[in-house]
């Protein structure tokens, strides 16, 4: 996307130096003997290099072990996810920067040339090539056994297939007829599209490859009921438990499930270094222990752990903070980077005509919006530490303007009443609730997922200021499977959940989030259906503004220029702030990070964002290292 | 006695299918299935789920096909021996089961003797001592063993030993020995966490087994029987052994029968809030997140051990008590 | 060895019978105190035997007083159910103070200074000893709406004005855990009884009919007993409300625990009423009955049941704790009653976290009513029990 980066100065500089390089210490014993090739062998010809230049990043030493906490095995998958090697990777500027790749040739968002780096191999030391992306292409995506529903959704554009050409053993090209901007985020994501497979591995679990009867046999005999089966289940690049499988990360996992601990160990053929040719990660190894939820906190706050965040809540740093100078550690808060930490959904689809007529007025939604008081809820849950706002970017965005945080987020419930007054809900019941136009009393019911005291306290504070308003809420907590099928029936009125995923955007980024694409969406189910199945469920939006919403939306899919794009997200923007579709409450959350006392290069003020960012994946958990000999 | 046995046995199919059948139901009935639970969640933490490898499990695990289909298929396979797969952890359902079974027995198997050994003394002192301070004094120690939930008392000694004694929060060992071989290190880790859920889950089972030690001796030092003997000189200790301990010991019989399933299920609350590797935490999830197969097979697996303890315990009863025998029925 | 004279013979006519009126009390003469305990009822005699026991009817005093409670509760409580004080999160317990500087000016909490602590994020408490706050008996405090139909706002006790009185703290949301607490007794105290009910009818009405009918009737429930009894408790109960619809009404799932925890509980129950109820149908008295054309339901209500309706009752009070610790420990798996369902098991549920026991302990308070409430009923029942068979 950015092109060929100017490396090429220190790539030469490397080059050179690699000869020189050390070898990592725990790798030196297996390359004296033979069993791995030395270090030259082992990098591609032309490594990454990872050399962050913020205050504080130093080249490490090698060495120890990082120990961190989970809660289900099926978390070990987070291990991918921190490692973060990508074909293209969002830096800690969140900008797309070539990891695996070498390079990209990005033509108009439609043809995009694919260089691999020379000499690349697989965690087993066999060559990372193009082959592997044919044999994805071929055998895995467009195999009726394997797929058969057809390729993923970011490979298709309006439906359509891509073309794709292997050009030599180290390049490769997708090419589309329309734009496609959800290639290069798709393959950028925490959870990304894997559009190559360790071929060498995998074939031997294909069908095609060893004949039907043996391929069924083996599955049979592994327990799995075809071939198909037992293929799914060792093709699990994500999921990060099959320790046979061959990989890029930085670390292997070495421990089948099932298991309390993981352990997972240097991937030797890791195609990262330092500036001065060293070979990454630092880190020898990372345990991964599972354990109950509820108990991470505790054992973290022991000292158990070197690096932890995941399953670690604010309201946990008091105690956190307490125990830090005992156990040799230090907590830092991060920034959430959601763009609201609980927005309420009024769901514009509901079935209701007279609540969906109510949703569908501005006035309402502004009503509500002004009837929030941020500012006790930033008191009572954020200790005063976030930042009262509407559901919009944050300000590290480069797309934030402050009248998008302020609109319609003030707490005014005498403008809020003249709001509703004017809508015409001026009758009152004896309990001072005001009446629907069918005389109802107005009941709220906001459908919570129903697993977050977070939520339930917001919520509870809501509810003693709307009452001001004449509107009685009532908060109902469902299962999760059920709270989504309800907002989707058109059941469900309002719902809460947390707000922008995305509230650090950049203008190259998707602002799919801002208009009707999905039906995950709770703000118009429907009107998202409408578009995902394209035109053929659903409904069409009728409100004007979101009718414009889809219109720019689709510009910045054709757009070409970052100006272009930058001004179609400010306009979305803009739509949203004076529409209200969502209602923030605060933002701004902090998020602990406990990191040992002597692991650096943790950033003391970093963003915690899954997409872009991977939680640590764009901090280079890779080049973290510990300052003490013989850990 | 063999025809009483044979009888027994056939019985025991009817109920156990009835049991599948009501498990079955129980576990289908809240909404959803695994996989909508697994995406729910998923989403519920910003991430976002390969459709095309969901779509693909569902028809995979046949979790589209009707709700009758899927009770024979699950049936049928368990009378194969194929016990069903977990889609939590991906494996065989008795590989996950069995994995932790070891631990859950070792744990059982300490709480039930740390429980007689504790109770025996105490029930025959407080029946023998009857309304002594002693008697008072232990029993409201009993009381007090049922009263306390269990499990806050685990919650607040888990974190009393972390801080008194050092011991790491939750499991049971150290770490670094998990998935180890066994060595002397290991075995004290194991012993160092253990004895924290053996006092909790014994607390109540003592408890209980002081007052109905106590209970039944008591009944039975009042009978002719025992005045007879002391009338006749036996010494006191005598008496007490030979007699009405034995008849006291009856309900011990009777619960060998049902300690099986306990054995096997291990206190579930509070090996969930110790996090220990054992059945229990197991079971619950399984039930939250709709794991079919592993949730279904494991609570058919403790029914058949009730089923079959219940039997055990009869056989038992008849065998040790004439009485029974004679009289031709079980009186329990 | 006298010689007994032998009667003589009736054909030798010489009977003498008085004709004076009988009056029995000259053949044996009573003590007051006897008269009291021969004439007296079963009942009765069982109310005497159970005073004897001290420590039962200290119990049931306190259980009288608990359940009592919980019809006054919005009277008895400092505050209301929600209400919450944002400037007094997390604050510790205030102690009730009678001397100030050496005067007695009756019961009074000193005021709470608050500090943020912005290094650790706390929020420090620490009491003023230069201004006394007194409280206020039967006074005016927060609205409520008594049972739900009176809008009233007189309480037993208030804080003074423009103070706090938070005995036993309060949590994250700043409301008072005393109040919760007393609040909470009303779920977690008729939870158990409610669902006692249930189960004693069920085991009535099932154990007494398979007790009297015998043959299949006695066998399909046989079965039946064993194929619940079969059921491993905790799983069925965590599958069982895992089942109930969580977008049910709180009253519904609150009834729905109760009805999950009494069907598996009246198994017991009806073996017991079987076992004796197949003893007790062949003594003659029943045959007369049924001879004399009582109906079964009359012959088993009238005649037999109440020959071991102690036992039951004992019995069925020895059950109460095992429901209440059920819900509670329902509750805090977060899978019984849930907020803005108030039990004792839901604020313990709060108190899960290492924050609470290392920093807010006074969260945990509600586990010392549970406590209580099943020593109290195990010593009510122990004492009840003892009580049943008065003729022993």
């Amino acid at each position: 996307m950015r092109g060929v980066l100017g490396v090429g100065l220190l790539l030469a500089m490397l080059i050179a130096s690699a000869a020189f390089a050390e070898e990592p210490p725990s790798l030196a014993a297996d390359v004296a003997s033979g069993k791995l090739p030395p270090l030259a062998q082992r990098l591609p010809k032309t490594p990454c290099v990872v050399d962050i230049a913020w205050p504080g990043w130093a080249t490490g030493r090698y060495g120890g072990e990082l120990r961190m906490l989970m809660a289900k095995d099926r978390d070990i998958r987070m291990m991918v996810v921190y490692g973060y090697a990508r074909l293209v990777g969002y830096d800690e500027h969140l900008h797309l920067k070539p990891d695996i790749l070498q390079s990209l040739d990005n033509d108009g968002n439609r043809i995009f040339t694919l260089h691999l780096r020379p000499g690349h191999k697989w965690s087993d030391g066999q060559p990372f090539t193009a082959d592997d992306f044919r044999y994805y292409w071929e055998d895995v995506a467009n195999n009726k056994d394997l797929s058969p529903f057809g390729l993923p959704r970011a490979l298709l554009v309006d439906n359509r297939r891509p073309k794709f050409e292997v050009l030599d053993a180290t390049t490769v090209r997708y090419s589309w007829d329309e734009p496609n901007p959800q290639f290069l985020s798709a393959l950028a994501a925490p959870s990304p599209l894997f559009i190559y497979r360790p071929a060498h591995y995998l074939k031997q679990f294909h069908a095609r490859y060893v004949g039907l009867e043996k391929a069924n046999a083996r599955a049979v005999a592994a327990g799995s009921r075809n071939w198909a089966g037992l293929y799914q289940k060792v093709d699990e690049q994500f999921r990060n438990d099959n320790p046979d499988l061959p990989t890029l990360e930085p670390w292997i996992n070495t421990t089948p499930l099932p298991t309390t601990r993981f352990v997972l160990v240097r991937n030797p053929y890791f195609h990262r270094v330092d500036r001065m040719g060293r070979q990454l990660p630092y880190i020898d190894r990372v345990i991964v222990g599972i354990t109950d939820d509820k108990l991470i906190p505790a054992r973290t706050g022991a000292g158990n752990v070197d690096l932890q965040t995941r399953y670690l809540r604010f309201d946990n740093y008091t105690f956190l903070k307490q125990a830090e100078s005992r156990n040799h550690y230090r907590v830092y808060l991060w920034e959430k980077a959601l763009g609201s930490q609980v927005a309420l959904y009024p769901n514009l689809n509901v079935d209701d005509p007279v609540w969906r007529t109510l949703m569908r007025d501005v006035r309402f939604r502004r009503a509500l919006s002004l009837g929030i008081d941020r500012h006790e809820i930033n008191e009572v849950v954020y200790f005063g530490l976030g930042q009262e706002s509407a559901n919009t970017v944050l300000p590290r965005s480069p797309l934030f303007r402050p009248q998008f945080r302020t609109a319609w987020s003030a707490f005014d419930p005498k403008r809020a009443n003249a709001l509703l007054d004017a809508i015409g809900l001026t009758k009152r019941d004896e309990n001072g609730i005001r009446l629907l136009p069918d005389g109802r009393p107005m009941e709220l019911i906001i459908d919570t997922a129903g697993e977050s005291s977070e939520e339930t306290d917001v919520l509870e504070l809501i509810r003693d200021t709307w009452r001001q308003l004449g509107i009685a809420m009532f908060a109902r907590p469902s299962q999760r499977e059920v709270f989504r099928k309800r907002v989707f029936s058109g059941k469900s009125m309002m719902s809460v959940f947390y707000g922008l995923s995305n509230g650090v955007p950049t203008p190259e980024m998707s602002p799919a989030e801002l208009a009707p694409t999905t039906q995950e969406q709770l703000e118009w189910p429907m009107w998202g259906q409408y578009y995902e199945q394209n035109r053929r469920g659903g409904e069409k939006p009728t409100l004007p503004d979101v009718e414009e919403l889809v219109q720019l939306y689709q510009e910045w899919r054709r757009s070409t220029s970052d100006d272009e794009r930058e001004r179609v997200w400010l306009r979305m923007l803009t739509i949203h702030a004076d529409q209200v579709y969502t209602i923030g409450t605060v933002t701004h959350a902090l998020q602990p990070v406990v990191v040992s006392d002597d692991l650096r290069n943790v950033p003391s003020d970093g963003i915690y964002s899954w997409d872009p960012g991977a939680y640590f994946g764009m901090y280079h958990v890779d080049a973290f290292w510990f300052d003490s000999e013989g850990r | 006695m063999l025809q009483y046995i044979g009888k027994r046995l056939l019985m025991m199919i009817p109920t156990l299918f009835a049991i599948s059948l009501i498990v079955f139901t129980i576990i289908q009935l809240p909404p959803g299935n695994y996989l909508e639970s697994y995406i729910a969640e998923l989403e519920a933490q910003g991430e976002s789920v390969d459709q095309q490898k969901v779509a693909f499990l569902r028809e995979y695990y046949g979790l589209d096909k009707p709700l009758p289909e899927q009770y024979v298929r699950w049936v049928g396979g368990m009378l194969h021996g194929d016990f069903g797969y977990s889609f939590e952890f991906n494996m065989p359902v008795t590989k996950v089961i069995g994995d932790r079974m070891l631990l859950t027995i070792i744990v059982s198997f300490a709480t039930i003797l740390f429980t007689w050994a504790i109770a025996f003394p105490i029930g025959i002192y407080s029946a023998t001592h009857q309304y002594s301070w002693g008697d008072y004094g232990l029993s409201l120690l009993g009381f007090l063993g049922i009263a306390i939930p269990n499990f806050m008392l685990a919650l607040v000694m888990m974190y009393v030993a972390n801080v008194l004694f050092g011991t790491t929060i939750g499991g049971l060992m150290d770490p670094q020995y998990i998935g180890q071989p066994w060595t002397w290190a290991k075995i004290k880790s194991v012993l160092e966490h253990s004895w924290i859920p053996v006092i909790v889950i014994g607390a109540s089972g003592t408890a209980g087994m002081i007052r109905r030690l106590r209970a039944n001796l008591l009944d039975e030092l009042q009978k002719q029987y025992v005045v007879t003997a002391r009338a006749k000189g036996l010494p006191p200790r005598k008496v007490l052994r030979k007699y009405p301990l034995r008849m006291a010991l009856n309900f011990f019989i009777s619960d060998i029968g049902s300690l099986l399933p306990h054995i096997i299920s291990g206190a579930e609350i509070t090996a969930i809030v110790l996090s220990l590797p054992t059945t229990g935490p197991m079971l619950l999830n399984a039930l939250k997140s709709q794991d079919m197969y592993l949730a279904g097979t494991f609570l058919m697996f403790l029914a058949a051990l009730i089923v079959i303890g219940v039997l055990i315990s009869d056989l038992a009863l008849v065998a040790l008590d004439p009485r029974i025998r004679l009289s031709g029925g079980v009186a329990r | 060895m006298s010689t007994l004279e032998l009667p003589r013979k009736a054909s030798e006519g010489d009977h003498f019978v008085s004709t004076e009126p009988f009056d029995p009390g000259s053949a044996m003469r009573l003590t007051p105190e006897q008269e009291r305990f021969y004439l007296a009822s079963q009942w009765k005699l069982m109310w005497w035997k159970f005073l004897r026991h001290r420590v039962a009817v200290v119990s049931g005093v306190i259980l009288l007083l608990m359940y009592g409670s919980t019809v006054v509760t919005e009277f008895l409580a400092p505050y209301n159910l929600h209400s919450r004080h944002t400037d007094f999160i997390y604050a510790s317990p205030q102690r009730v103070h009678l001397f100030h500087d050496g005067h007695f000016i009756g019961p009074f909490v000193y005021a709470q200074t608050k500090r943020l602590d912005m290094t650790n994020l706390r929020r420090i408490y620490t009491p003023d000893r230069s201004e006394p706050r007194r409280l206020r008996f039967f006074c005016a405090g927060d609205p409520y709406r008594f049972w739900g139909l009176v809008d009233m706002s007189f309480h037993f006790v208030c804080p003074a004005q423009n103070g706090t009185l938070f005995l036993l703290g309060t949590d994250r949301l700043g409301r008072d855990m005393l109040s919760r607490i007393l609040y909470g007794a009303r779920i977690s105290l008729t939870i158990g009884l409610i669902g006692i009910a249930l189960s004693f009818t069920l085991g009535l009405v099932i154990g007494g009919i398979a007790g009297y009918y015998g043959g299949w009737v006695d066998m399909t429930v046989q079965r039946l007993i064993e194929i619940i009894r079969s059921f491993p408790e905790l799983p069925l109960w965590m599958a069982l409300s895992a089942v109930l619809p969580v977008t049910w009404s709180p009253i519904l799932i609150y009834f729905g625990i109760t009805a999950i925890l009494a069907l598996l509980d009246w198994t017991g129950l009806a073996r017991a009423v079987r076992s004796k109820l197949l003893a007790l149908r062949e003594e003659d008295y029943t045959t007369a009955a049924r001879l004399m054309g009582a109906k079964p339901a009359r012959i088993i209500g009238r005649h037999l049941l109440p020959g071991f309706m102690s036992h039951l009752i004992a019995s069925a009070t020895l059950s109460i704790p095992g429901m209440i610790l059920g819900e509670t420990a329902l509750s805090f798996l977060g899978i019984g009653l849930r907020p803005p369902i108030t039990s004792w098991g839901v604020l313990l549920n709060d108190a899960q976290n290492i924050n609470v026991v290392a920093l807010y302990p006074w969260l945990m308070l509600p586990v010392v009513p549970v406590i209580v409430v099943i020593l109290a009923f195990n010593f009510f029942g122990d004492g009840l029990r003892d009580a049943a068979d008065p003729y022993r």
